[in-house]
């Protein structure tokens, strides 16, 4: 899933700050996973929001509302009245979720309130770890199933740097080192001749080095 | 130097002789004379002397530039090249900048994570890795093609270096690289600072039974301590260091100001059981801002002078 | 004429912590007005409850939950002592001061503790003054 964080109070506040009547949305999907921006989080930043402007003596009207996904046409639909009804919109979805409200209502600013972070797991209740980097050319079969493009802060795709100690990354102690991974689980499958391999430089057109990337189904288009 | 001519450091290791080469990292500035300083301690103490690349991940004078100075000193230097910073466009296109300027040697690295470094909000590049980047260098030199199979119509013919680590973990998979990095056309072999004699004569009876000690040359290296603050600092912050406890005993066991004198002793001592190990060609010292000592190591260890080649 | 101020405390309590609330020594006459809110366990607050009751007008809340290791849902108590955390880090961050916001461990029946809580979280609001989202 996308894993994102919402923003501060104190930003959100500076950027809401021009609008009088604000339209807290929500996505039922990803971020309400990660506690990000699902309904509960919808309610609790507005009413955090209401407090701080009413403590400077502000006031501010908020509207709260949360649809099943802000990336699909037919949830975003659902919100078209009360986008309708306010001055702006804090969209507490991802970044695709943010544009694509942006796309469209044309005439309505909409506003981040959370920061998009990475594509991850729900390791165990209340940690998220990154796991993919949507490069688009997935060569997890080669690795054991973990990812060196992702997980390894070099994206080395010829075994570890000098700096693996003790099953750590040494760009910090709490990180486990992607190829130990890799090097354990390859040994645990038998694969472990896999990285004897020598792994040819990326192509990395089909990542976003290529430019902003496009999915056509043909079969789909109607 | 003739564009063809192999560099002096090829030259000492196909002739046989035991290498000894040293590092010099630039400074933060743009400062020649610091350079020159440098480059005089080492005059004539080393066979060639490696140029750091923005070593730490701090900003420093260019490689390429600091090699170049210490060209025209009569010195030759091995050019340290890292990934972090550069994608595979302006990596090709610096090393046939390098040769051009009579830069013949090049050590492939993946360098040091730039969240050591001073610029941490710094975008890092990985476009390839170290084992990538020797690849590219061997094609370009035996087959005269850049990556894209572009026929280049004069091919940089570098010595090409690369960097072990036999301290680092996962230790089987350590050996499985060097070959990795041989394979992929790796002449020389620089490793990371030797204090754990024991590891490192594990990795090299490995590397032996795998048979590369006869495909590359291997130079161990080398870092005097001057302290035992030193020794501690490597042993616990520096990332892939491995410096023993015994050793740091050492360092702490004499006073303060004879702690420099004691790291040189197992300096000294290190290389004499560097030298008995079947498979080591030759020694890298990284005097780190200390580069007045290499002079005395060579000369003491007794491998001065150094041979003339040309 | 200005209407006299009286601190206001919200009460948020797991009955099982304590549930006596006509026993406290407050009345309309009292030196301060309580909103006591009853709940089955202390894992029902959530962090938008506690929010709304500072909207409400709340000068202080204050959480009463079971000891640690005495919860009947196992870990209710803790999930609550979590809960106020985040939220006393968000009313630091609107400026409110998480002071105002407190979580206390009261065994059950023991009202004279309750009593002695809520003196202090008065005495607090004496400190700090009126909550300045009123």
């Amino acid at each position: 899933m996308i894993v994102g964080k919402q923003k501060s109070i104190a930003e959100i506040r500076e950027i809401v700050l021009p609008y009088k009547k604000l339209l807290v949305l929500g996505c039922g999907t990803c971020v309400k996973t990660c506690f990000a921006g699902g309904e509960d989080e919808v309610a609790t930043l507005s009413s955090a929001l209401r407090l701080s402007f009413k403590k400077d003596g502000r006031s501010i009207y908020i509207e709260e509302l949360t649809v099943e996904r802000q990336c699909e046409d037919e949830f975003i639909r659902e919100a078209a009245v009360a986008i309708s009804k306010n001055t702006a919109v804090l969209s507490l979805a991802c970044g695709a979720g943010v544009q694509a409200i942006a796309r469209r209502f044309a005439n309505v600013p909409v506003l981040p309130g959370v920061n998009t972070t990475f594509i991850g797991v729900l390791e165990k209740q209340g940690l998220f770890t990154e796991e993919c980097l949507g490069c688009g050319d997935c060569q997890l079969a080669v690795f054991g199933g973990v990812c060196p493009v992702s997980r390894c802060a070099k994206k080395l795709q010829n075994g570890p740097c000098g700096g693996s100690r003790n099953g750590k990354c040494e760009i910090n102690p709490d990180t486990d080192c992607a190829w130990q991974q890799i090097i354990t689980r390859l040994t645990a499958l038998g694969q472990l001749d896999n990285l004897r391999k020598y792994n040819p430089p990326k192509d990395w057109r089909t990542s976003h080095a290529g430019g902003p990337r496009k999915l056509v189904r043909e079969d789909h288009v109607i | 130097m003739k564009p063809e001519s192999p560099s002096n450091l090829q030259r000492v290791l196909s002739d046989g002789k035991f290498a000894v080469t040293a590092e010099c990292g630039p400074p933060r500035g743009a400062d020649l004379e610091i350079i020159r300083r440098k480059g005089e301690l080492l005059r004539g103490h080393a066979d060639a002397v490696n140029v750091t690349d923005n070593q730490t991940a701090i900003v420093r004078m260019s490689s390429i530039a600091a090699c170049v100075h210490l060209s025209a000193m009569g010195l030759e230097p091995v050019m340290q090249m890292v990934t972090r910073d550069r994608n595979r466009i302006a990596l090709q296109s610096d090393i046939l900048g390098a040769y051009s300027l009579g830069i013949r040697n090049i050590l492939c690295l993946s360098g040091d994570h730039q969240t050591f470094g001073s610029q941490p909000d710094a975008m890092n590049v990985f476009d390839i890795d170290s084992v990538n980047l020797v690849h590219m260098v061997k094609v370009m030199k035996t087959d005269g093609k850049d990556m894209s199979g572009f026929d280049l119509v004069s091919s940089p013919r570098m010595f090409i270096g690369a960097a072990a680590n036999p301290f680092a973990d996962p230790f089987e998979y350590r050996v499985i690289r060097l070959a990795k990095k041989i394979d992929a056309g790796a002449d020389f072999i620089q490793t990371q600072c030797v204090y754990n004699l024991d590891r490192f004569k594990e990795w090299m009876r490995l590397a032996r039974e795998e048979g590369l000690t006869e495909k590359v040359h291997i130079l161990a290296g080398i870092t005097p301590l001057k302290s035992e603050g030193m020794a501690k600092y490597m042993a616990k912050k520096v990332a892939g260091m491995d410096v023993p406890d015994s050793v740091i005993k050492r360092m702490g066991g004499v006073p303060k100001g004879k702690a420099a004198e004691k790291g040189l002793d197992i300096c000294l001592e290190t290389i004499a059981a560097l030298r008995e190990i079947k498979g080591v060609h030759g020694i890298h010292i990284m005097a780190i801002e200390w580069e007045e000592i290499v002079g005395r190591i060579v000369e003491t260890a007794g491998l001065s002078p150094r041979p003339v080649t040309a | 004429m200005i209407k006299k101020y009286k601190p206001q405390i919200t009460l948020f309590h797991c009955i099982n912590a304590f549930d006596n609330c006509a026993s406290l020594p407050v009345s309309t006459g009292g030196a301060f007005e309580l909103k006591p809110v009853k709940m089955a366990c202390s894992s029902m607050v959530k962090d938008v409850f506690l929010l709304r009751a500072f909207e409400a007008g709340a000068d202080a809340v204050a959480v009463f939950v079971c000891p640690e290791g005495q919860c009947r849902y196992v870990e209710g108590n803790i999930r609550a002592k979590k809960r106020v955390n985040f939220v006393k880090n968000l009313l630091d961050e609107i400026g409110l001061s998480g002071r105002r916001l407190s979580l206390h461990n009261v065994e059950c029946g023991d009202t004279e503790n309750a009593v002695r809580i809520l003196q202090q979280v008065l005495s607090d609001i004496n400190d700090m003054g009126p909550s300045p989202a009123k």
